[in-house]
């Protein structure tokens, strides 16, 4: 048992360590701004200045830009894993010749730097009419998970059990019955997990709302933020304390999911 | 789906066009700061007090990402109506490719200088015509703790060497004579420039920026000569490059260093407590033959061509121009208006004022005067210099190769 | 009832289409723009064939920030890969808080990337940041450096704060991976006299394999793709000696104005991405065969 108190005397410091710049990012957000301008960053607030918070969510209105973040991220997460499932369903249950170049171009989409697609998808977008728009967004983020949740899909799918499918078609299956009442279910742990990744993801996502959203209105948390960010001077309290407001979200999803993310993960990665 | 989507669209239309009888200007601003943003609020509000017909629509961006988008915007059929912008260079560049709505009917018979000063003239318009409505602008200056240089016994100085005089005072009394963030590079530009138009006068230094002068001209080499009395002495803060401007302004409202080359913002920023002890006074003049030049950027509004709403866009930028929408938002923020008939709303301001009056000429600022990819090159290079000293003759061909590649011959 | 031959077809229709037009299309347009002069702004461009691609070769900053995308590479794959290891072998137990331990870990992947940027600045900030403050401190003050002003070892502060993140998402995956090795085998292992080291290298690495090929292709794809911290925390600087291909392409796209230039960046860095990928997929696929 001495073992077990010497892996905590020297894990929670490290722990600890580890999150430091989360505790600085607290520190920051109860600082007034004279505090920031004058004292180091490690140091401790001369007054507790909890008002940052109110201002963040006043202010920089971001009761309304983390509304937008849902209504954004919450369909692009249900898209993505249901165009997603379709495909990776395609990709591990028939044997077919174009399967492996298929594969492929899903995976060869992840591997170039985002950046370089800004100006196609903006420009895509305003001939599409749907610039400026919460469907335009979701849909793109929808189509550029697609790449990624496929690969990941599929390798969990084809763990399952050939016999299984074998058994209901025999008794008079169509394929999308055994989409929907067997693989679907399956890999249901797979399909959770993957609802924290993407969600964190999309929530996170600043680069495609800078480019495809022009509105205050509809604009999500992640651009919010940077608003706060002025010409000249960025009040950096006000605008940790947003972030750590706009971080709120994600950690419940996964403290929710916890649980089946990291046995879903498993699953795939058996037998994947 | 085209269909689909213009159907929609249609619907969205018709229902628009009842929905709302007024009409919209949409107006794109990176001015994110809370001040400005809250000016900028009530003057749209009162120009909708005053023309109910219309109805403006303000979408503010951080403004770093304003800079990327605005070029995506611009070309695009349904660009926004009025956008934020700065005068000079980045402002001309647009107009050269025909993406910008020449103003000269916003103001009318009485013209641009019956609004504003003819000094500003030439960085707002391109080819003959008006593109630019200038709004407000501030003054760079030397920016010091009026405390340390009482206690030490020093004068503002007027001459470089009473400059040089002066940081060696403050830096034998272990204080930092001088304070630079050069994370962002631009604050470096700002050494530069002024040394430029106080080495070599203002028409070079817009000469040099139009591209038109080697950078391995031997005048251009002088600039670095001063620059470099400062930085062998160690004069300025060591390590700037890590520092955002913000940061290093730390220190010269934590008492540590003594001198900051910046604009007048940063008087906005600094706390109550150090306000009352900062003051600032103009660069120190090295060759007195030459005139007085300042820098002063100029911030305001443009009409993209491609805008959908280009006769509210000037109505609106009409109202912007006028004596109580200038004065209105000058008075908020302490700043210059840039209509004549404004005067300054503090003493600050007056003293900036003064200062700008008592000058020969005006130039914008290294980034807002060159071409955007020069100015990167060269504003990489002033860092670069600073840093490592004894590279000038690399660092001045390597600008030298770039200016070519840009500006041919 | 045997399935149609059209039925694969049939499911992949919608997200295969969806997924070509809206990222493959855009692929091909950014490899078509990397053979013109575009500035992103005019009407009209020029295509220049290959010249934007010879002037890689030559340019000063393409080459530093290919040499700095190789320090990233090395970094993410030679720390982040066996530290998240590590990492998720010790947590990997029945211990009260354990599951706070993981918590802790998934925190730095939650926050905006801009404040993290930004917090890290101050912690390295060379006088007043803490690092230096407790290494001074402790008396090390030798190797209190200007972490992120000097041009030598900027590259590597970056590194550093890149895995704090990177190893959170590692040891995330491996976690995962170790729930599949079941205690019964190990103790088995343990009873039949195999050392710890043997029991590790034989027995559990092996049952991991999956999860290492996910994690050392995802840590190969962030380091030559890494953007986001250098953007925010240097800007590629001093005088982009951080610089990395993602960054410069994006600065010579956006700021410069030079989007046919920026575009054939973005393609040799997809290519390169895609190189090596490729070498260390078959390279697994062919171990597994063994």
């Amino acid at each position: 048992m001495k073992k077990r108190r010497l892996f905590y005397l020297l894990w929670i410091p490290l722990a600890l360590l580890w999150i430091s710049p989360l505790l600085i990012s607290i520190l920051t957000a109860l600082k007034s701004l004279d505090d920031l301008l004058l004292a180091p960053a490690w140091s401790l607030p001369s007054y507790w200045h909890i008002g940052n918070f109110a201002t963040a969510w006043t202010i920089g209105h971001l009761g309304r830009y983390i509304l937008n973040s849902f209504v954004i991220a919450g369909p692009a997460v249900v898209g993505t894993l249901l165009l997603s499932s379709l495909s990776a369903f395609a990709l591990s249950y028939y044997r077919f010749k174009a399967a492996g170049l298929i594969l492929m171009i899903f995976v060869g989409g992840m591997l170039l730097p985002f950046q370089m697609l800004m100006i196609p998808v903006y420009r895509f977008s305003i001939s599409l009419g749907i610039y400026n728009t919460y469907l335009g967004v979701v849909l793109f983020h929808v189509s550029f998970q697609l790449g990624f949740c496929t690969f990941f899909l599929r390798s969990f799918m084809k763990t399952l059990p050939r016999s299984l499918f074998e058994a209901a078609k025999v008794d008079g299956a169509s394929d999308v019955l055994l989409y929907a009442r067997i693989a679907l279910p399956l890999i249901r742990p797979a399909l959770a997990a993957l609802s924290i990744l993407e969600f964190t993801w999309i929530w996170n996502d600043y680069l495609w709302a800078l480019v495809l959203i022009q509105s205050d209105k509809i604009k999500p948390v992640t651009l919010g933020l940077t608003v706060l960010q002025g010409e000249y001077i960025a009040q950096w309290n006000v605008i940790a304390a947003g972030a750590l407001l706009a971080a709120i979200p994600p950690v419940v999803v996964f403290l929710v999911f916890q649980r089946h993310f990291i046995d879903g993960l498993t699953m795939g990665a058996l037998k994947g | 789906m085209r269909k689909v989507t213009l159907v929609v669209l249609g619907i969205v239309l018709l229902l628009g066009f009842a929905g709302l009888a007024k009409q919209t200007i949409v107006l794109n601003s990176y001015m994110s700061d809370p001040a400005p943003k809250a000016a900028l609020e009530q003057l749209v509000q009162n120009f909708e007090a005053a023309n109910p017909d219309y109805s403006v629509v303000v979408n503010t961006f951080a403004h770093e990402d304003f800079k990327t988008l605005l070029r995506t915007w611009l070309p695009m059929e349904k660009a926004p109506d009025v956008v934020t912008w700065f005068a000079g260079e980045r402002m001309r560049y647009f107009a050269s490719q025909g993406l910008l709505e020449p103003l000269s009917t916003v103001f009318g018979e009485d013209g641009f200088t019956s609004y504003f000063p003819s000094s500003f003239k030439s960085s707002c318009e391109y080819g003959g015509e008006t593109y630019f409505l200038p709004q407000s602008w501030y003054w760079w200056g030397v920016y010091y703790r009026k405390s340390i240089f009482q206690s030490l016994g020093i004068q503002v100085p007027v001459t470089w060497a009473q400059f040089l005089n002066a940081c060696d005072k403050i830096k034998s009394a272990s204080y930092i004579p001088i304070t630079i963030g050069t994370k962002y590079l631009w604050t470096a530009a700002g050494w530069f420039d002024y040394l430029d138009l106080r080495v070599n006068g203002f028409s070079f230094h817009m000469d040099l920026t139009a591209g038109k002068i080697p950078y391995t001209d031997p005048r251009v080499k002088k600039v670095f000569e001063y620059w470099g009395q400062l930085v062998a002495k160690d004069y300025f803060i060591k390590d700037h490059a890590a520092y955002s401007w913000q940061e290093a302004a730390n220190y010269l409202f934590t008492g540590k260093a003594a001198m900051y080359l910046m604009g007048q913002f940063i008087f906005d920023a600094a706390p109550e407590a150090v306000k009352s002890d900062l003051g600032f006074f103009r660069v120190p003049v090295i060759d007195g033959s030459l005139g007085l030049y300042e820098e002063t950027p100029i911030d305001g509004f443009m009409i993209p061509a491609n805008a959908t709403n280009k006769d509210g866009a000037k109505l609106f930028l009409k109202y912007i121009a006028s004596k109580e929408a200038q004065e209105s938002f000058a008075v908020q923020l302490g700043r210059l208006a840039a209509n004549k008939d404004v005067a300054p709303p503090d003493v600050q301001a007056q003293q900036g004022l003064d200062m700008i009056l008592a000058s020969d000429g005006v130039s914008q600022f290294y980034d807002r005067d060159t071409n955007p990819e020069m100015a990167t090159a060269g504003m990489n290079g002033f860092v670069e210099f600073m840093m490592y000293p004894d590279r000038l003759d690399s660092i001045l061909q390597q600008l030298e190769n770039k200016r070519l590649e840009i500006f041919g011959k | 009832m045997k399935s149609k031959w059209w039925a694969p077809y049939a499911f992949l229709a919608i997200p295969l289409t969806v997924y070509t037009v809206w990222v493959i299309v855009p692929i091909f347009r950014t490899m078509i723009l990397s053979f013109t002069d575009w500035d992103g702004l005019s009407a009209s461009y020029n295509f220049i064939g290959l010249r934007n691609f010879l002037a890689l070769f030559h340019d000063r900053v393409f080459l530093t920030s290919l040499i700095n995308n190789v320090k990233w590479l090395v970094g993410f794959s030679l720390v982040a890969v066996p530290a998240g290891l590590g990492l998720a072998m010790l947590f990997n137990r029945q211990l009260r808080g354990a599951s706070v331990f993981k918590t802790m870990i998934f925190l730095p992947m939650t926050l905006s990337f801009v404040v993290i940027g930004q917090m890290w600045s101050w912690i390295l900030e060379p006088r007043q940041g803490i690092l230096n403050m407790v290494l001074r401190a402790l008396g090390l003050g030798a190797i209190a450096k200007p972490w992120l002003s000097d041009p030598a070892i900027v590259t590597y502060a970056l590194i550093g704060v890149a895995l704090w993140r990177q190893i959170s998402y590692s040891m995330i995956l491996f976690l995962a991976g170790l729930k599949n090795v079941s205690p019964a085998l190990v103790e088995a292992a343990y009873v039949d006299g195999a050392g710890a080291w043997q029991r590790f290298w034989y027995l559990v690495l092996p049952l991991l394999r999956p999860a290492t090929i996910i994690a050392v292709t995802v840590n190969i794809i962030d380091s030559l793709r890494a953007f986001d911290i250098i953007y925010v925390m240097t800007r590629g600087g001093p005088f982009y000696s951080s610089s990395v291909m993602a960054n410069y392409m994006y600065i010579e796209a956006f700021n410069n104005y030079r989007m046919g230039y920026g575009s054939a960046i973005a393609v040799i860095q997809f290519i390169i991405t895609f190189g090596f990928i490729a070498v260390y997929i078959i390279h697994s696929l062919r171990g597994e065969e063994k």
